[in-house]
């Protein structure tokens, strides 16, 4: 009886809470707006800046002038000769191997790994990146990502190894992993640009840094995921450390390790096109140079290479486990590699005798035909579609009524007020330490001296998000209760996610007009996939048990989402949201190469303009770190706050 | 089953004195103290420390085998971890044999850990990477023992638990019930004089679970070990054990034979555990005999058996039963109604 008498009393007690937090909440809304009102057009006083600009220059000239004269300008030739080598000559083996031996080592890889099918598809998607017709300059992304993944699991692995096995290790990378990852890959090409010049060896370490994080991060996870009694049974039969390692550890760890090798090479290959604009006039740099001209059908045949080549290595280094139905000779792993390697070279010297072509004439005009469709869809959709409006006009609206009115809010709003919201923002979502945190980052924007640009940016990132999770969120909520619609679409996100960002820009671009809604509109479907799908993994992660209960009481199944299921699939989705944010932020900054403008448009400049605006770019780039850090920080504690394991919030 | 060293010499044996496992911050200070009589919550709030283990002493002999029972969170797996020091003891001594387990140098712990003793694990702990033949042949792999002698070893050893022939297979193609006789199988291939069995049976079900204990009575009749076997199960540590140690809030409350924890129970809550034990399951026949005065039996049985084995003799004669010692001479006898008030818990 106490409990019903106590639950009225509880009721009015949160709902005058309630009320009066969203008092507060008006009010606080009111407030800024009168201040913005009054103190519109504060612009960021000078006194402010930091001079990047000048002082990133003068440091990119003084590096130009003095190349080899100090030892450590010295050293940093040497390593650039070095990468520079190793990426020619994995070309010139690729070359060596020919097109029948490339094929033959991707079959060869494929079977043993996962079997037939697994070969198959992995050789016949190869072979369309020859029928596209970009078969050599293909081969020089391979060489660029074969090197840059193999350099980042030398490096990730033993990194793992050590953060797996030392909270220490942990902690102390765990930032520097958070921050290489949130950064969008523009911001590394300058410092990188600078030091090692424009060529391979400044795009295979752009790469790496992309591709190292997921290797030691799955490395680390592989080797925590060790049972404890496995590794006590290690430990009581006496092993030493290195044999618990070596024969406990490690091979437990093995599928996870080959996960980091496989999403290492996804990332290297999300930055293909980023990392040619350094000058490697690889099959990325087409895609770059359609994007700039305009060209649909060069854009659509160089950029299906690249995602065919993705697939492809994606598909055969993918672990599925034992392949089923071998032969009894082939039982035996060793010989296994032993008849592989046979095949390859036979395949590489059959090449050779018949003195083959570097690829054969056939081709398949993906390009035209593509321009073709996009043309039709251009002349029939652009306008006058009832309803919708058509491509030209979503894109006007976009731009007229929703970008530019916010953009121009935030550009006019005085500058400390941005500021103070930031810093409110922060405060409200965890407490005094990210308000500061906050504030800060947005000071530092400020003494960047591209505070325009930087408003611009993030006018655009709030559209792309708040107009990706409206779409993901209501889709990923619809996969996550119907098996039936999750298996249909399940290989369709798969796929989205192995795509680079720029094969989004493609479409898109040509479209929709030049100007920022390409941006924006690749931004939401390149985020949209992996919003579906942690909406929709945190709704099915939710135990059985609850809603069981839920159902068993009578609730609809209305009521059971609401009530039961999605309060706690709730910390899940805030963090999907928080991907989504990332996403876009990557997207919104690369589309700055094709009209979308602000902090990204100013990093490409400083890259294709090292001499002259190198500065400016290093100054965006900082920016966009600092936008980056706040962005992920204020909603990982957003996410964080719907946990029930943190009850005293 | 080879085994290395002669059976039952003092190598065998274990000896803890004050073995203290006190975790959180400057543990040392809470040894002994009158902090570690605090209540465990108050601990805890105040200094931050929690008492896993206070003040053991325990001594088993070569070939004995002594259980430690308790429920979750009395510290019994954290007892069986010192002995190794998988996990470090904070005070006390553990001698193994003639070695000081808790002095000992990383070499001679290695030395322990290799050739000494064995573990079973309550989930198994075997590796899913590796044959059956290869996870049994683990112990003397890291011993450094060669590639063909370890195999054979191990096939062998599983042909003593039941599954030979079966060398090749991968632990997840095998029922809970035949991975614990793998994991027993690799505890018994290093030749190790003791054993150590950290609730080995308690994620099987109950009929598997009965088997596997037929097996260590079985074991333990063949390779005469010392073996110290931990469970939160009454009746198993009662089939099994020579002495059993209750263990409570990190302390033992009673170390004993099965039949003193029953019929003395050293105080209430040892008394809730054995309530509903009967008697006659743990009292030896010995116990409630008279002194022969006839000649006519309704049978006869040997000293250690227990009452219950003889409730069918005396319930199907009026004659009484006769007990002798092992080399067949007559020590007494039992009558029905000793029997009854055994049962009833009427005997004085």
């Amino acid at each position: 009886m106490t409990a019903v008498a106590i639950a009225p009393q509880a009721a009015t007690k949160t709902r005058s809470n309630r009320s009066r937090l969203a008092a507060i909440a008006v009010a606080a809304l009111v407030g800024i707006v009168v201040i913005y009102k009054v103190t519109r057009g504060q612009n960021v006083p000078t006194w402010l800046d930091l001079h990047v600009q000048k002082n990133a220059q003068s440091a990119y000239h003084w590096v130009t002038q003095n190349t080899g004269k100090n030892w450590a300008l010295r050293a940093t030739k040497w390593f650039g000769d070095a990468l520079k080598w190793g990426v020619e000559r994995t070309v010139t083996l690729l070359r060596w191997l020919r097109w029948t031996g490339v094929l033959a080592v991707v079959f060869a890889v494929g079977f043993i790994r996962a079997g037939l099918r697994t070969a198959l598809i992995g050789t016949s998607v190869m072979f369309c990146v020859g029928l596209f017709g970009f078969w050599d300059k293909t081969m020089i992304t391979l060489a660029i990502m074969l090197v840059a993944v193999v350099i980042s699991m030398l490096i990730g692995v033993p990194l793992g190894i050590w953060s797996g096995l030392s909270d220490r290790g942990e902690q102390l990378l765990r930032p520097v992993l958070d921050t290489a990852q949130v950064m969008p890959a523009y911001v590394y090409l300058i410092p990188l640009l600078s030091l090692f010049g424009i060529g391979f060896a400044p795009a295979v370490l752009a790469t790496v840094i992309y591709a190292v994080p997921p290797a030691v991060r799955l490395t680390s996870l592989g080797i925590r995921q060790v049972p404890v009694v496995t590794t006590e049974v290690g430990r009581s039969y006496g092993s030493t450390p290195r044999q618990l390692l070596g024969k406990v550890q490690l091979p437990m760890a093995r599928s996870t390790v080959m996960l980091g090798l496989n999403q290492a090479l996804m990332m290297a290959f999300g930055i293909v096109v980023i990392a040619s604009l350094l000058g490697t006039n690889d099959v990325g740099n087409e895609v770059l140079k359609a994007l700039q001209k305009s060209d649909i059908a060069l854009g659509f045949s160089a950029g299906f290479c690249i995602v065919f080549v993705a697939i492809a290595l994606d598909r055969i280094t993918a672990d599925v486990g034992h392949p089923r139905g071998l032969p009894t000779w082939a039982k035996s792993k060793r010989t296994l590699w032993i008849a592989g390697a046979v095949l390859v070279v036979g395949a590489a010297l059959f090449g050779k005798v018949f003195d083959l072509p570097v690829f054969p004439a056939w081709r398949l005009d993906i390009g035209s035909w593509a321009k073709s469709v996009i043309d039709w869809i251009n002349d029939h959709f652009r306008h006058g579609v009832p309803l919708v409006g058509g491509t030209g006009t979503v894109s006007d609206f976009i731009v007229r009524d929703v970008l530019f009115p916010l953009r121009g809010m935030l550009q006019s709003a005085a500058w400390w007020l941005v500021v103070a919201v930031a810093a409110v923002t922060g405060w409200w979502v965890r407490g005094w330490r990210l308000a500061m945190a906050s504030a800060l980052c947005f000071v530092g924007i400020a003494a960047m001296a591209e505070w325009d640009l930087a408003m611009d940016t993030l006018s655009q990132v709030l559209v792309a998000v708040v107009v990706s999770m409206s779409l993901a969120i209501p889709i990923g909520i619809w996969v996550g209760r119907s098996p039936m619609l999750e298996k249909v679409l399940r290989p369709v996100l798969d796929t989205a996610q192995v795509l680079p960002q720029f094969v989004y820009l493609v479409p898109v671009l040509f479209l929709f007009n030049v100007g920022p809604t390409p941006g924006l509109i690749a931004a939401v479907i390149y985020a949209i996939p992996p919003g579906i799908r942690l909406v929709a993994l945190g709704l099915r992660e939710v135990p059985a048990a609850p809603r069981e209960a839920a159902i068993s009481y009578g609730a609809t199944p209305g009521q059971e989402l609401l009530k039961v299921q999605l309060p706690l699939a709730l910390r899940a989705i805030m963090l999907g949201i928080n991907q989504v944010i990332l996403m876009v932020l990557a997207t919104v900054i690369i589309a700055g190469l094709i009209g979308g403008g602000g902090l990204g448009l100013e990093a490409v400049s400083g890259l294709t303009k090292p001499n002259l605006r190198l500065g400016d770019g290093a100054a965006a780039g900082i920016s966009i770190v600092l936008l980056a850090v706040f962005l992920d920080r204020v909603t990982q504690a957003w996410g964080n706050r719907f946990g029930y394991d943190d009850e005293h919030k | 089953m080879t085994s290395i060293g002669a059976v039952g010499d003092t190598n065998s044996s274990i000896s803890v004195r004050g073995l203290w496992k006190v975790y959180g911050p400057k543990p040392d200070r809470i040894v002994g103290s009158e902090l570690a009589d605090l209540p465990r919550k108050q601990l805890q709030t105040e200094t931050g420390n929690v008492v896993a283990m206070r003040e053991i002493d325990m001594d088993v002999a070569p070939g004995e085998v002594f259980v430690v029972m308790g429920l979750s969170g009395s510290g019994k797996s954290t007892l069986i971890r010192c002995l190794t020091r998988l996990i470090e003891p904070t005070a006390g001594t553990v001698m193994i044999g003639d070695v000081d387990v808790t002095k000992a140098g990383k070499e001679q712990l290695l030395d322990v850990r290799r050739n000494r003793v064995s573990m079973v694990f309550q989930h198994f702990g075997l590796m899913p990477h590796r044959t059956l033949t290869d996870n049994v042949a683990f112990g003397l792999e890291v011993r450094g023992v060669d590639k063909v002698e370890r195999r054979k070893h191990a096939e062998q050893t599983l042909e003593l638990v039941g599954l030979s022939g079966m060398g090749t297979y991968r632990p997840h193609q095998l029922s809970g019930g035949q991975q614990q006789r793998v994991g027993l199988a690799r505890a018994l291939a290093t030749d190790a004089d003791i054993l150590l069995f950290d609730e080995p049976f308690s994620a099987l079900d109950p009929l598997i679970r009965r088997d596997m204990q037929d097996e260590i009575v079985r074991l333990r009749r063949e390779v005469n070990k010392t073996m110290v076997f931990i469970t939160h199960d009454l009746s198993e540590a009662l089939r099994l054990g020579d002495r059993i140690a209750i263990m409570r809030d990190g302390r033992f409350v009673q170390v004993g034979t099965p039949e003193t924890v029953v019929v003395e129970p050293a105080d209430e809550y040892v008394e809730n555990f054995v309530r509903d034990v009967p008697r006659s399951f743990v009292v030896p026949v010995e116990h409630v005999m008279r002194d022969i005065d006839e000649s006519a039996f309704a049978g006869t049985v040997t000293v250690g058996t227990k009452v219950r084995d003889i409730v069918k003799l005396v319930a199907t004669s009026d004659l009484p039963v006769q007990v002798v010692d092992d080399s067949g001479r007559g020590v007494g006898c039992v009558d029905r109604v000793h029997v009854l008030a055994l049962i009833a818990g009427v005997e004085e």
